[in-house]
């Protein structure tokens, strides 16, 4: 069942368009990954997606409703939750305040307890370190609150722009496994990711995006095994095909 | 205005490059005139007062419009003008026209150690501070010239309002000329830079804060003579008042009103003001300035460049209508 | 040396840093969850003041009683003000904004002062209640009934407002908002709303504050300059994001004022203030107690 569409969307930055007809398709419960390179414009993407940075031609759709001229707070109530690039927890609020206000939105804020039981089982550090100030803990842990705080929210559809940015790839690996783990549990996951070979593992489908055009399409195996996806975004180049050109 | 073609595009620049300086000559003529053909009283106390606010209004604008810097301490300049010309011409026997250029040059010498100060402060920090600083001032005085200060008796049966309005409006075009001129020296373009972006200009090499200064040293200039012309004019007043942020404020009012940035704005600002105070104050006590608290509002959320830029779209609309 | 003297006189300024410092913290709210210097706050302690004296003298209402009145009208007419108004200058960036919000606020400054003038004259007005002189004493120092009622109803207020901002749901919203408006927006907080809130709050606590000067000292028209810039100078000294320290700041400038007219004179009272504010911007821009 298709939840989210965006369909030939262009955004842009008052004069700058930094996306021209994208157009892309997440289907229930998948995992969606977006690749490409810096400044492609994945984050403008999530962040059109996310009601951030609207389009001015082209619509988002999502399980069926039009949701492109819509703000993000009305997006989070329709259960799809950003977590932007760069994490943007609140620094100076504790993690409990961080979780607490995720689960904001009215009918997040009814499962309260339930949610706060799901998000520490997920992630027992958070229940450990629930009073301390959020821009006091590590790289991964921060990555963990910004996803729990993400579940506070009882999302549908999951948006991560760039989950790995940062993080060393042991606990990279730890983030992708809950991932993994969250999307059994029934929610969507979109990501956009600059890891690209980690992230097509994860994904059932992947988009490439490169310079604001979609440029390729296909199933996770599938971009794992192109040559073009080899050659530019998972570091399999020999000197001959490097001299040789794209 | 219907200019279709490319020889009708030439003649109608030419017209204009002539009207304008036949129309403001006209205005100039027209003003010198005024008090050979009418000896009222009030005529010629409201186009004293208009010149007045405009010459404040100008000032103002020489920092706020070209040098970006929202000084709302611009009363402590009228004041330490009015006090200093005031000061030698009664007190000290100075010829007139001698006081009254002091009162100029004080505030100005005043203003950079101000601005030596102040311009330390950012954006709107500097806008609080030059205000703080500014009231200080004004307290202060209030508490070591708390009483009335006359004019002597001899000088009061001399006095004639005549020459009075003459200064006043020999000030202003002295004003309207300097900021004329000034976009079309050097310096100016190092003023301009620092207020588009100060950390850029810095670094190509312009120094904000002396180009800062110049902007504050004209500006301040100008109002010490607007505060010597009021202490010329006035036969009585609280020294305090000269120092009041009402003078600041009304500027202010003027010049945004007016439009901003502009030659013509503080003209067009500074006239409005007055007449339009003159005339409500006739009807409501104090509705001007509930009036000229919403226009500046509008003007600041709609209409940043005030009267003249609605002026420019009314003629643009009038234009597209015609065609 | 006869210390009493000095001591009565810094209880007095104990007394009146409490109202400088529940002024402060209203603008300080404001400013430091949107960014918008509002410098009609001082005209709105003028107002505050005006609907407490008018609430006293039509209905007999005790002022301090009466704040459960001028509170709730004076937040709704901060929602007016806000969605009115300030809402258009919220979609700026925030230099712009601030530079925006303090001409609009001038503006609104003229009109709400000279609205005043027309519906209730430049007339100075006091609220004097039934009690207005009495007080006890404790050993030779006075302490008048209103003078201890508005230090005790300020901090009541500042203490009750730091427990909604961190206890409360709405209140760790407007936390929320002020440190990151698009991550807050992500969370599914409404900007706007939390916005508006926070400026009906910053209005209600300035209402209150004018509802205390009214016992205190003298309701006019012409007030709100001076209670603004003194609420600025609370809001510097205090560091321009902290809204607790707004309110000791205010209660530290009291007792310096009170004891620097040993030095300067009564008459260079505000002039100290004044001198003070802008030392600190210049030498310590982030206050006693802000974090910037």
């Amino acid at each position: 069942m298709l939840e989210l569409e965006a369909n030939d969307i262009y955004v842009s930055y008052g004069d700058l368009t930094a996306l021209w007809g994208v157009s892309l398709q997440v289907h229930q419960g998948e995992i969606v990954v977006l690749i490409g390179p810096n400044g492609a414009g994945k984050t403008t993407l999530m962040r059109a997606i996310a009601g951030l940075q609207p389009p001015y031609r082209g619509n988002i759709l999502f399980d069926g409703e039009s949701v492109h001229q819509m703000r993000a707070h009305q997006l989070v109530e329709r259960g799809v939750v950003l977590i932007p690039e760069g994490r943007r927890l609140f620094a100076g609020m504790s993690v409990l305040d961080n979780l607490m206000l995720g689960a904001y939105a009215p009918k997040a804020r009814k499962a309260l307890a339930e949610t706060f039981d799901r998000v520490y089982t997920i992630f027992p550090v958070l229940a450990e370190r629930r009073g301390q100030a959020a821009g006091t803990l590590s790289g991964g842990q921060q990555q963990m609150l910004a996803i729990g705080r993400a579940l506070m929210a009882q999302p549908r559809l999951l948006l991560l722009d760039e989950p790995s940015l940062g993080l060393a790839p042991l606990v990279v690996a730890d983030i992708f496994d809950v991932l993994r783990q969250i999307n059994a549990d029934g929610v969507t996951v979109l990501l956009a990711e600059q890891n690209a070979r980690m992230a097509l593992e994860l994904a059932h489908r992947a988009y490439i995006l490169e310079e604001g055009r979609v440029s390729g399409e296909g199933t996770g195996r599938e971009m794992l095994e192109a040559d073009h996806v080899r050659r530019a975004y998972l570091g399999q180049v020999t000197p001959l095909e490097e001299a040789a050109g794209p | 205005m219907l200019a279709s073609g490319l020889a009708e595009r030439v003649a109608y620049q030419r017209w204009t490059r002539l009207a304008k300086p036949a129309v403001i000559s006209f205005f100039v003529i027209a003003a010198l005139l005024v008090p050979q053909f009418t000896d009222r009283r009030d005529t010629l106390n409201l186009l004293f007062l208009v010149y007045l606010y405009i010459a404040m209004a100008q000032s103002w604008n020489i920092l706020a419009g070209y040098a970006g810097q929202i000084n709302l301490g611009h009363a402590a300049f009228f004041g330490v003008g009015a006090w200093t010309t005031r000061g030698l011409w009664t007190d000290e026997d100075v010829p007139f026209f001698l006081a009254f250029l002091m009162g100029g040059l004080v505030a100005m010498v005043f203003a950079i150690f101000f601005g030596l100060v102040t311009f330390r402060l950012r954006g709107v920090y500097f806008a609080i501070g030059t205000l703080a600083l500014a009231e200080a001032l004004r307290i202060t005085v209030a508490n070591l010239l708390p009483n009335i200060e006359s004019l002597p008796g001899p000088t009061i049966a001399r006095y004639e309002l005549e020459p009075r309005y003459y200064l006043a409006l020999g000030l202003t075009l002295f004003a309207a000329a300097t900021v004329w001129i000034l976009p079309r020296t050097r310096v100016s373009l190092g003023i301009l830079a620092v207020r588009e972006d100060e950390v850029a200009a810095e670094a190509s090499g312009v120094n904000p804060l002396i180009h800062k200064l110049i902007a504050l040293a004209l500006s301040s200039f100008f109002a010490g003579l607007a505060g010597a012309t009021f202490a010329f004019y006035h036969v009585s007043y609280y020294p305090a008042f000269t120092f009041s942020a009402v003078w600041t404020f009304d500027a202010v009012l003027a010049t945004f009103i007016g439009g901003i940035g502009t030659v013509v704005g503080p003209i067009v600002g500074g006239s409005f003001f007055i007449i339009v105070r003159e005339r409500l104050a006739v009807s409501l006590v104090e509705v001007h300035q509930i009036f000229f608290g919403v226009l500046f509002i509008v003007v600041v959320l709609m209409l940043p460049g005030g009267l003249v830029e609605a002026w420019f779209r009314l003629r643009r609309l009038v234009v597209r209508l015609l065609r | 040396m006869n210390l009493e003297p000095v001591a009565q006189n810094l209880v007095f300024g104990l007394f009146v840093g409490g109202l400088y410092g529940i002024a402060a913290v209203g603008l300080s709210l404001v400013f430091g969850v949107q960014k918008v210097l509002n410098v009609a706050h001082g005209s709105l302690i003028m107002l505050g003041g005006y609907a407490s004296f008018w609430i006293f003298t039509w209905y007999g209402i005790d002022p301090f009683l009466a704040i459960a009145i001028t509170g709730p009208l004076l937040f709704a007419f901060g929602l007016v003000l806000y969605f009115g108004l300030f809402r258009f200058v919220t979609r700026l960036r925030e230099e712009e904004r601030i530079k925006n919000s303090l001409l609009i606020s001038f503006g609104l400054t003229l009109v709400l002062e000279n609205v005043a003038i027309q519906l209730w004259t430049a007339d100075e007005r006091a609220i004097t209640t039934s009690y207005a002189g009495e007080g006890t004493t404790i050993g030779d120092i006075a302490f008048p009934y209103t003078r201890v009622a508005g230090l005790i109803v300020a901090a009541i207020c500042v203490f009750a407002l730091h427990a909604f901002l961190t206890r409360t749901f709405a209140g760790k919203a407007i936390r929320a908002t002020s440190e990151d408006w698009e991550a807050a927006s992500l969370m599914g907080i409404n900007v706007q709303r939390t916005y508006a809130v926070a400026f009906a709050i910053g209005t209600a606590l300035a209402g209150i504050a004018g509802a205390l000067v009214g016992v205190s000292y003298l309701i006019a028209p012409s007030i709100g300059l001076a209670w603004t810039l003194k609420a600025l100078v609370v809001v510097v000294l205090a560091g321009m994001g902290s809204i607790m320290g707004a309110f000791f700041a205010g209660v530290l400038l009291g007792l310096a004022e009170a004891l620097s007219i040993y030095v300067f004179g009564t008459s260079y009272r505000e002039v100290v203030g004044l001198v003070l504010f802008v030392l600190v911007l210049l030498v310590r821009p982030q206050g006693l107690f802000g974090r910037r």
